[in-house]
């Protein structure tokens, strides 16, 4: 039987013992989507019988493999999907949360698939999209803003991740990240080490309160059609902290797909900010934009020497987890660069 | 004569995308197939430069270090400098040797940067710079030319 079949008929097995009162329950056209570079993502569909009627529908489920680009915890990125249930902020449904390994081999969580959606970061440069591609852009960082609106204490997010103190908050990021890159470095990295050392000697201004921050707000992690943004995904990074992170992260060259200077390939830093700060009434202090811009190439970097470390221990033998090595490794160090005024 | 490596690479990578890649059905064999094809050209690019690009850098950062030497006042950094620019030659012309090397020194770096960087004085500033300089330049040795970045 083909792997994929005997992952269909544990998923099966699965979803009886989970949905009340279900019987004949199927699943089918299960595939994967490349990317995931943190956690195995696959689509199914699923059809069940119940008392009285036929019921069906289509999932994601999100797999830990035996080694990634990070190490996360499955039930942090699901808290946190939970707690934006029913906000201004879409998020796919969740469904349920295994941390055993005995049904699939491996931890997981399904969640409902959001249908029709594009999300991968060339699509929203294609024809289709230039009419609307501005108003996409418009709406990512209104939704930014929304997320950092969000009232977070109450939720189950403050049970899976720290508060910290608004002016500890850059520390707690760099202390992890930098544990990270200790951890997992082949070799030595001379430019992030630098870059470590201006960091701890110009820490940013404290922000004025403490809010939700995704941690990969980017364009590639978001579900959208031409009619807009449907879902928001990838929060195995999210924590508590400062929300000029998340409008730094969303900067990084790394992520100028278009190599223009437009973030994300479809917007301008200032327009971006503009829109951002009329949706959220606060300004964005520049000094702490640039602080976290240069933050972001330690954390990138991170994850990078993370995969890299991965792939030589012979701990995963996914593909991107090398490509990503040999593309952003120097590429990380020569943004870096850049963002110290160092660079070419 | 037989085609070089590179070539054989870069050769290898094109069939993937030619004569493979169309018959490929599924979203997660094309991403395997073309990252296949995209990390071969990236060694074969790597495969012909690695041993140059690491002597280059070696004999930059020794010359840095022995710089550094009179410049740093902490003995046992002088003592890590005097250790490590004492012999010169890369005696092992292998990759993974040149690597080996290569950690060495720029973990020295590393720590000679940091205690640079709080030495006063025009010296320290200009070595400083020099510092920075070569650190741009080691990113210009690891550059790729995949139109990637």
């Amino acid at each position: 039987m083909p792997a994929f079949r005997v992952v269909e008929a544990a998923l099966a097995k699965y979803l009886t013992s989970r949905i009340v009162g279900s019987s004949e329950l199927t699943v089918s056209n299960l595939f994967r989507i490349p990317g995931g570079a943190s956690r195995e993502t696959w689509m199914f569909d699923a059809t069940w019988s119940e008392p009285g009627h036929q019921s069906s529908g289509a999932f994601v489920l999100r797999k830990d493999p035996p080694a990634s680009l990070l190490t996360t915890e499955r039930e942090l990125e699901y808290a946190f999907y939970e707690a934006f249930e029913n906000s201004d902020v879409p998020v796919p449904r969740m469904r349920w949360l295994e941390n055993g390994s005995d049904d699939l081999g491996a931890p997981f969580f399904i969640m409902d698939r959001i249908l029709g959606c594009d999300s991968n970061t060339t699509r929203i440069q294609a024809p289709e999209y230039v009419p609307v591609r501005d108003n996409l852009a418009k709406q990512m960082y209104e939704i930014l803003a929304s997320i950092h609106r969000f009232d977070w204490r109450g939720t189950g997010i403050e049970k899976v991740t720290p508060v910290p103190a608004p002016d500890e908050c850059w520390k707690h990021e760099l202390d992890h990240w930098e544990q990270v890159i200790n951890e997992n470095e082949l070799s030595p990295q001379p430019v992030i080490r630098a870059g470590i050392r201006w960091l701890r000697a110009n820490p940013p201004p404290p922000p004025d309160r403490i809010t939700v921050v995704h941690a990969d707000y980017r364009v590639g992690n978001f579900l959208y059609t031409p009619q807009g943004i449907h879902g928001i995904v990838d929060w195995e990074m999210a924590h508590l902290g400062d929300p000029i992170e998340d409008i730094a992260w969303s900067f990084m060259e790394a992520w100028e797909w278009t190599r223009d200077g437009r973030k994300g390939g479809i917007i301008w830093a200032e327009d971006a900010i503009r829109i951002y700060e009329e949706a959220t009434g606060t300004r964005v202090n520049r000094e702490a934009l640039h602080w976290w811009d240069v933050f972001g190439s330690v954390k990138g970097q991170a994850i990078w020497l993370t995969g890299a470390r991965s792939f030589h221990d012979g701990k995963t033998a996914e593909l991107i987890i090398p490509f990503t090595s040999y593309w952003l490794i120097n590429f990380q160090d020569e943004i870096m660069l850049r963002a110290l005024g160092r660079g070419a | 004569m037989r085609p070089d490596s590179p070539k054989v690479l870069f050769g290898v990578a094109g069939a993937l995308m030619t004569q493979i890649m169309p018959e490929v059905r599924t979203p997660i064999a094309v991403q395997t197939v073309s990252l296949s094809a995209a990390l071969l050209s990236m060694v074969a690019q790597e495969f012909d430069r690695a041993a140059s690009r690491q002597v280059e850098e070696n004999r930059a950062i020794r010359a840095l270090l022995s710089d550094a030497h009179d410049i740093v006042g902490d003995l046992a950094l002088r003592g890590r400098i005097k250790a490590e620019t004492a012999d010169p030659v890369e005696h092992d012309l292998h990759v993974s040797a040149l690597q080996l090397v290569n950690d060495r020194l720029r973990s020295l770096l590393i720590d000679v940067h940091a205690a640079v960087e709080t030495t006063p004085g025009g010296a320290a500033a200009t070595l400083n710079d020099r510092i920075w300089d070569e650190l741009k330049e080691s990113t210009r040795r690891r550059h790729l030319a995949s139109g990637l970045a």
